[in-house]
């Protein structure tokens, strides 16, 4: 599955999900209607979002989405079209979270983000676990084996469903 | 193979290995809050039949913003509560509720050797008992209520080891700020944490939980705590735990969850608590932390600086604060609340200052013990319990560029409100800076039977 997108420069670390969506917006029952949501917790965020209105891939410094387990960041991110994070590393929950909602979190090593945030836009191989450069350069990123599936084709739940068997013969067995 | 305490709790819970480093885990329990459960409750209904794995295993409660604030906010209490009431699950309400990593331990439905799950980072509070106790988000926690399991990649393990007494005025939470500020805000991704050694098996459970509540904010899965006479104290002969001979069959089987001697770290850090002072959070995330006697860092990130209005060199006891909160699921319990009112008593806050217990239970305990009229009669707020100001969704908001010093455990930008500046303390030093107008250690404040014999003498 490759598909390109115009990057938004988020030139931060520690980008934590009080600030990709603050709590008092978490007040509904719903995963979907939040995208006008996104970075409003961050000083400038909004502006910035305007600046780069068709950006589909956030390129950010180390430790994105740090914080709350708050789904509504990854919920925030698909609301307004984005479809990958590229950063050097994520937060546990934000990058389990980004797997199950279609959100590619591209792990790239830190000494590229400098060159990847003044590029207008980038492709990236989901499939193939790579990321191009407009001007030709390619680098490879690693997926979960596992999670890459959820990524590309969803199901986390239906997987879990299918387990359900297996778990109560297992509980049979404790 | 020698083994840690993690290694031990998740070995007893593997279903089966999944593909890379993942494997399918058993969940005990589930703990459900209004904010992250009802999107998950609403599509199992829709897409799975409404079945759960099993109701007995998951406990619900409204705590993040109880009472409503708004009709959003009453939608999401009524949309849980009547998920909770159609499949018989236990749910805590309000007049009976609380702050869901305060309630769960106190309601006896977490045991060492558990694991848990709740989608709310700061379910890692409940390591304290031995259990693997994790945040996540609303699909991972859906899949669990519908599954009975959770797809996890299997961490690693880091020993922290604390030994020696805690310093003059150092209290868990300067101990959780301490490793934080160590570790820094992601030292600890893709880690548990294993607290051991002299300082911890003297911690009480609310100290232990107070500890591990804050394990998340260096990035770490979870943090765990063996447990021990402490941890079956507390839990025996509290309602939902077995009774009697049971109950000590079950603690037989539980002295068994400690690690090995010989087992082995990927990771090691040894603090020497006698070098803990109390501490406070200067910056944009826990993990920008220095003594509460010490200045804003030379090397402070500009971003956070600006944020906070701050310059590298400025001492942490000359900022003026506008607000103190003593809550949330870090320093919200009765330990916690006796510590504020030693600082209280018989003195006045000169700044707002709310005080939220973090269960009803603790409420009416601190009651009991009179703390609430120590409160009032200083002048501060006491609330309901709830999540509260500590993350900016309900009451006690903080306003644009004002500080507020806090026993919660995050100081993210707009946490407790857009522009607000947040300052991570413990409940004493809170409460000496709310005395104070400023950050402040409890020793600053001027004794108190020098002043009462003036005040007695002057005005008679």
């Amino acid at each position: 599955m490759t598909f390109e997108g115009n990057v938004l420069p988020l030139d931060r670390a520690n980008v934590d999900t009080d600030q990709v969506i603050p709590a008092y917006f978490l007040n509904g029952i719903s995963s979907s209607g939040l995208g006008g949501h996104l970075f409003k917790g961050m000083q400038g965020g909004p502006e910035l979002l305007a600046a780069y209105p068709d950006a589909t891939i956030v390129v950010a410094r180390e430790n994105f989405g740090g914080g709350s387990s708050r789904e509504h960041a990854a919920w925030a991110l698909v609301g307004r079209g984005f479809r990958a994070v590229v950063a050097p590393s994520f937060a546990r929950i934000f990058q389990e979270n980004a797997y199950n909602n279609g959100i590619a979190p591209i792990v790239v090593d830190a000494s590229e983000i400098d060159a990847l945030l003044t590029e207008p836009s980038l492709r990236i191989d989901l499939a193939a676990e790579t990321l191009t450069l407009p001007g030709g350069r390619v680098m490879k990123f690693a997926l979960d084996p596992l999670r890459k599936r959820f990524l590309l084709e969803g199901g986390y739940l239906d997987f879990l469903a299918n387990k359900r068997d297996a778990v109560r013969a297992w509980l049979a067995n404790r | 193979m020698s083994r840690s305490l993690f290694e031990k709790v998740w070995d007893a819970h593997v279903i089966e290995q999944l593909p890379g480093n993942n494997a399918l885990l058993f969940v005990d329990r589930v703990v459900a809050h209004e904010i992250t459960t009802p999107q998950g409750a609403l599509e199992i209904e829709a897409k799975y039949g409404d079945q759960l794995f099993d109701k007995t295993r998951i406990v619900a409660m409204n705590d993040h913003v109880s009472p409503a604030k708004d009709t959003e906010t009453a939608i999401q209490a009524k949309v849980l509560r009547q998920w909770a009431k159609r499949h018989e699950i236990t749910l805590y309400d309000i007049g009976d509720n609380g702050i869901c990593h305060v309630i769960a331990p106190e309601r006896g439905h977490v045991e060492p050797g558990m694991t848990v799950i709740c989608g709310d980072s700061h379910t890692c509070t409940l390591g304290a008992f031995g259990a693997f106790a994790l945040g996540i988000g609303t699909t991972v926690q859906t899949g669990a209520m519908l599954a009975g399991c959770v797809v996890l990649e299997h961490p690693k393990v880091m020993r922290v080891r604390v030994d020696g007494r805690l310093g003059h005025g150092a209290t868990a939470k300067d101990l959780a700020l301490f490793v934080i500020s160590t570790l820094t805000f992601k030292g600890a991704t893709g880690f548990v944490i294993e607290y051991q050694g002299e300082t911890i098996d003297a911690l009480s459970m609310d100290e232990r939980m107070t500890l591990c509540n804050m394990a998340v904010e260096a990035g770490g899965t979870t943090a765990m705590i063996a447990p021990d006479e402490t941890t079956f104290s507390y839990l025996r002969g509290r309602e939902n735990q077995a009774k009697g001979e049971a109950f000590e069959t079950n603690v037989a089987s539980w002295r068994s969850l400690r690690a090995d001697p010989d087992a082995t770290y990927e990771r090691e850090l040894v603090i020497d608590a006698s070098e803990l002072r109390p501490m406070v959070s200067w910056g944009t995330n826990p993990g920008e932390s220095v003594p509460l006697d010490k200045s804003v860092p030379a090397n402070a990130d500009v971003k956070s600086l600006a944020y906070m209005g701050l310059e590298p060199g400025v001492p942490m006891k000359s900022l003026v604060v506008e607000q103190a909160f003593i809550g949330s699921c870090t320093n919200s319990r009765l330990s916690d609340l006796r510590a504020a009112a030693e600082v209280l008593r018989g003195r006045k806050v000169t700044v707002p200052t709310i005080i939220t217990p973090g269960s009803q239970a603790v409420k009416r305990a601190a009651e009991r013990e009179g703390l609430h009229d120590v409160f009032q009669d200083a002048g501060a707020l006491w609330t309901h319990s709830s999540c509260g100001p500590c993350l900016g969704m309900s009451m006690g908001v903080v306003a644009p560029e004002s500080r507020c010093i806090s026993s919660s455990n995050r100081n993210f930008p707009g946490r407790m409100g857009a522009g607000g500046r947040v300052h991570l303390a413990s409940p004493a030093v809170v409460a000496a800076s709310a005395v104070l107008g400023r950050i402040a250690a409890p020793d600053e404040l001027e004794p108190l039977v020098a002043e009462a014999v003036v005040a007695a003498g002057g005005a008679r």
